[in-house]
């Protein structure tokens, strides 16, 4: 899908260099932390309480006596999963039904997009919040309504985009030919949005993690003792004035992932050549 | 000549007068948290009392004593009668408003039947409803009688609402303010500063202080910083703020023991809480020392076993309970859970260190095979759809009376009765208690009170939380003690 001189043109530029740079140390860390952790995540210690960073515990502990450290591998993990599966459920509803509005046109898509014009207007984590606080969900139930909520944005995003193919001659000779709307979208149009839509992914993705984060710090989200970012930076943001590095960490480690996506996603808009198109629609 | 001579007296005096700065008025600087957002009220009835100044304006009729007993204040001396029915109060003489005119028994028959004023809606109406009646017997004396026997009236009156205010001033008395106490208002102004000033004629002495400002300053952190650079004279803190001042002469930390908690509930009325070996195994599976260090740091309050009751309280019974994993595993099995329990404790960050007490009693209990699912709740709401609601949740309570509070949260149907703990017993253990006059007799019906409740009860109290504060350096005569203990006709400020 990516060609490898794609990879080079990304690779070249100092800042997409950077952003894969951090996303591949990120998904590394997350995938094989388990395996290398100094200490125990979750094993509390009365006579470790807010310890400054040390060589035995390098980031510091925390309020628990916990080492901030091996907290800080994990705490991306299930936020990624989390952001991982409700990306795919909003590129997935988001794609077809953008592509399907692009394609039939008229009234009926005229009147959708007002729909959704509407529905964009509530803001996607109040939506997550009034779902969550009503029907008190887990961290897996969050998936269907983050995946629709960050979803709506996708439609215009894949409408905008097929517009640009739906009066193309290779759509028309094909609707001429009496090919089904699903054969047109899948084998007419799709492929000439892909690249714009992986790259909306990858910055969807990026969006639903600071999303998940947001809502663990608020406590709607991953629920202890599971090591978190968010639950980390609610947790130590008390201490902040006499413990900063408790709080420093994970906010770190959260930014840094969350730079490399945009950066890597950025570098990758500009090597397929959609970045202007992105552009157009997001303004 | 003789003129000159004036002259010169008058200039040496002018000179002196400029160079050497007039005795400073002594301000002492308070920040008011504005906890109901300027509508303050100076009724110390009202659900809206702005404590701080209510405590500082008006008396109460006793006050806390050394160790927590019911001491003289307006009223120098008490007696009851038999069955706790009837109570005599002797008044202090020669007190006076800080309108001049004379407090006496009418003022206290007033001040105690508006209590029960419905109109008024006070809440303290809850604590003190089983006031029958008050009788003046003559200037200095006053009959309390009351619906139901209550040997313990005297520390019901420590409550810090009830205050004396002179005879049908109740409508008047938020707008005119006058009371008996060591300090008197200049001025009011709740989303801004109130400054009180000393009560020449307080019948204690006169204040050291001249004057008691309260700055309304309701973000925690701005009251913090307020305090380090130097724009306060007291401040509360929490455990996590106490470092920032220590070993700092401009400033004195103080702990001391309080009466707040934070508590696991195990409702008795729902599965498998329903059996008292499970409640008990989840209760005494707990490391009460590790999660008070955990929780709170060293110097952090006192543990207890399940008892809500203050260390300064002389109900409380003082038990021994150290984590036992084995016996709450035998009590597991016992129960039919031979493999260990699930449940799902809800918690979240309403109040302070409620999310961190389930983290910490999750990860202590698990080696006796109960394992917690910790669910987080919204904070918003918590209180309406989650406390009492769900089978097992975190709690959080301020300190109140022995007799308060064993009666508020365990006795059978009482509103606040969180763990629905239910026990015919247990409540004319209570009953009983209340009837007695002799206090050492009445402490042991207490303490067995709060055993049964370690038998068998539903909430876990695994510590009671100490209060902290700071103090600019140069104040005096504020001991390690709660806000109600402080003399403040005696607090300085010295060089």
């Amino acid at each position: 899908m990516i060609g490898a001189p794609i990879l080079r043109a990304v690779l070249s530029k100092p800042s997409g260099a950077i952003g894969v740079t951090l996303v591949v140390g990120h998904v590394m860390l997350a995938v094989l932390s388990p395996l290398v952790l100094p200490h125990d995540p979750i094993a509390q210690s009365a006579d470790l309480i807010l310890q400054m960073p040390s060589l035995s515990y390098p980031f510091g502990t925390d309020r628990l006596g916990r080492d901030i450290l091996s907290r800080v591998m994990l705490g991306g993990r299930a936020a990624m999963l989390i952001a991982t599966l409700a990306t795919l459920v909003a590129m997935v509803w988001g794609t077809v039904v953008g592509l399907l509005l692009a394609l039939i046109g008229g009234r009926i898509d005229t009147y959708m997009m007002r729909i959704v014009d509407a529905l964009s207007s509530i803001p996607g984590i109040l939506i997550v919040m009034i779902f969550v606080a009503a029907l008190g969900v887990g961290a897996a139930a969050l998936i269907p309504i983050l995946g629709y909520s960050y979803g709506l944005s996708v439609v215009y995003i894949a409408r905008a985009a097929a517009l640009d193919f739906v009066a193309r001659d290779f759509v028309l000779a094909a609707q001429a030919r009496g090919e089904a709307r699903s054969t047109i979208l899948i084998r007419e149009i799709l492929p000439n949005v892909r690249d714009t839509l992986a790259v909306q992914g990858a910055m969807q993705w990026s969006w639903l993690m600071l999303g998940i984060t947001s809502l663990s710090f608020l406590g709607l989200g991953v629920a202890p003792p599971t090591p978190d970012w968010g639950l980390m930076i609610a947790d130590a943001r008390g201490v902040m004035p006499t413990a900063p590095w408790a709080v420093l960490w994970p906010m770190a480690m959260l930014s840094t992932l969350i730079v490399g996506v945009n950066l890597a996603a950025d570098a990758f808009a500009k090597a397929l050549g959609v970045d202007q198109q992105l552009r157009t629609v997001a303004a | 000549m003789g003129m000159s001579r004036h002259v010169l007296c008058l200039a040496a005096a002018l000179a002196v007068g400029l160079l050497t700065p007039a005795s400073a008025e002594k301000v002492f600087r308070q920040a008011n948290d504005l906890s109901f957002g300027g509508a303050e009220s100076l009724d110390p009835l009202s659900s809206n009392r702005f404590i701080e100044v209510v405590a500082l304006i008006y008396s109460r009729l006793m006050r806390e004593g050394e160790s927590g007993e019911a001491s003289p204040e307006l009223a120098t001396s008490w007696t009851a009668n038999a069955e706790a029915t009837e109570w005599t109060l002797t008044l202090q003489p020669g007190v006076k408003f800080h309108d001049g005119s004379d407090f006496d028994a009418a003022d206290v028959a007033y001040s105690l039947s508006r209590i029960e004023d419905p109109a008024l809606e006070s809440p303290v109406a809850s604590v003190l409803g089983i006031i029958d009646r008050v009788e003046v017997v003559d200037p200095l004396t006053v009959k309390i009688i009351l619906e139901a026997p209550h040997a313990g009236l005297p520390l019901l009156l420590l409550d810090y609402r009830v205050r004396m205010i002179p005879d049908g001033s109740g409508p008047t008395i938020n707008e005119n303010p006058v009371g008996t106490g060591p300090f008197r208002v200049e001025k009011v102004d709740a989303e801004g500063t109130t400054t009180l000033v000393a009560n020449d004629g307080y019948w204690e002495g006169r204040p050291k202080l001249d004057k008691i400002q309260f700055t309304a300053i309701p973000d925690a952190e701005a009251r913090n910083q307020a305090m380090l650079a130097g724009q306060l004279d007291y401040n509360l803190l929490t455990a996590e703020q106490a470092p920032l001042y220590a070993n700092n002469p401009a400033f004195q930390v103080q702990s001391f023991p309080g009466g707040q908690w934070v508590g696991a509930v195990f409702r008795t009325n729902a599965e498998p809480f329903t059996d008292p070996r499970v409640r008990r195994a989840l209760r005494i599976a707990v490391d009460r020392n590790a999660m008070l260090t955990l929780l709170e740091g060293t110097d952090g309050g006192a543990v207890g076993c399940d008892t809500p009751v203050k260390v300064s309280d002389p109900y409380r019974a003082n038990l021994e309970c150290p984590q036992d994993i084995e016996g709450a595993k035998a009590l597991l099995a016992e129960a039919g859970y031979p493999d260990g329990i699930d449940i799902e404790l809800f918690t979240s960050d309403v109040s302070p260190g409620m999310v961190r007490f389930a983290e910490v009693y999750q990860a202590q209990v698990a080696p006796a095979g109960i394992r917690v699912k910790v669910n987080l709740a919204p904070s918003d709401g918590y209180w309406d759809d989650v406390w009492l609601k769900e089978p097992a949740f975190v709690t959080a309570w301020d300190g109140r009376p022995a007799d308060q509070f064993l009666n508020e949260i365990f006795r059978t149907g009482a509103g606040n009765n969180e763990s629905f703990y239910s026990d015919p017993a247990f409540d004319a253990l209570l009953d009983k208690a209340r009837s007695t006059v002799d206090v050492e007799a009445a402490r042991a019906l207490y303490v067995q009170a709060q055993q049964m409740q370690f038998d068998d009860g539903g909430t876990s109290i695994p510590f009671l939380k100490n209060s902290r504060r700071v103090l600019n350096g140069k104040v005096t005569g504020i001991l390690p003690k709660p806000e109600e203990f402080i003399r403040w006709h005696l607090v300085d400020l010295t060089e």
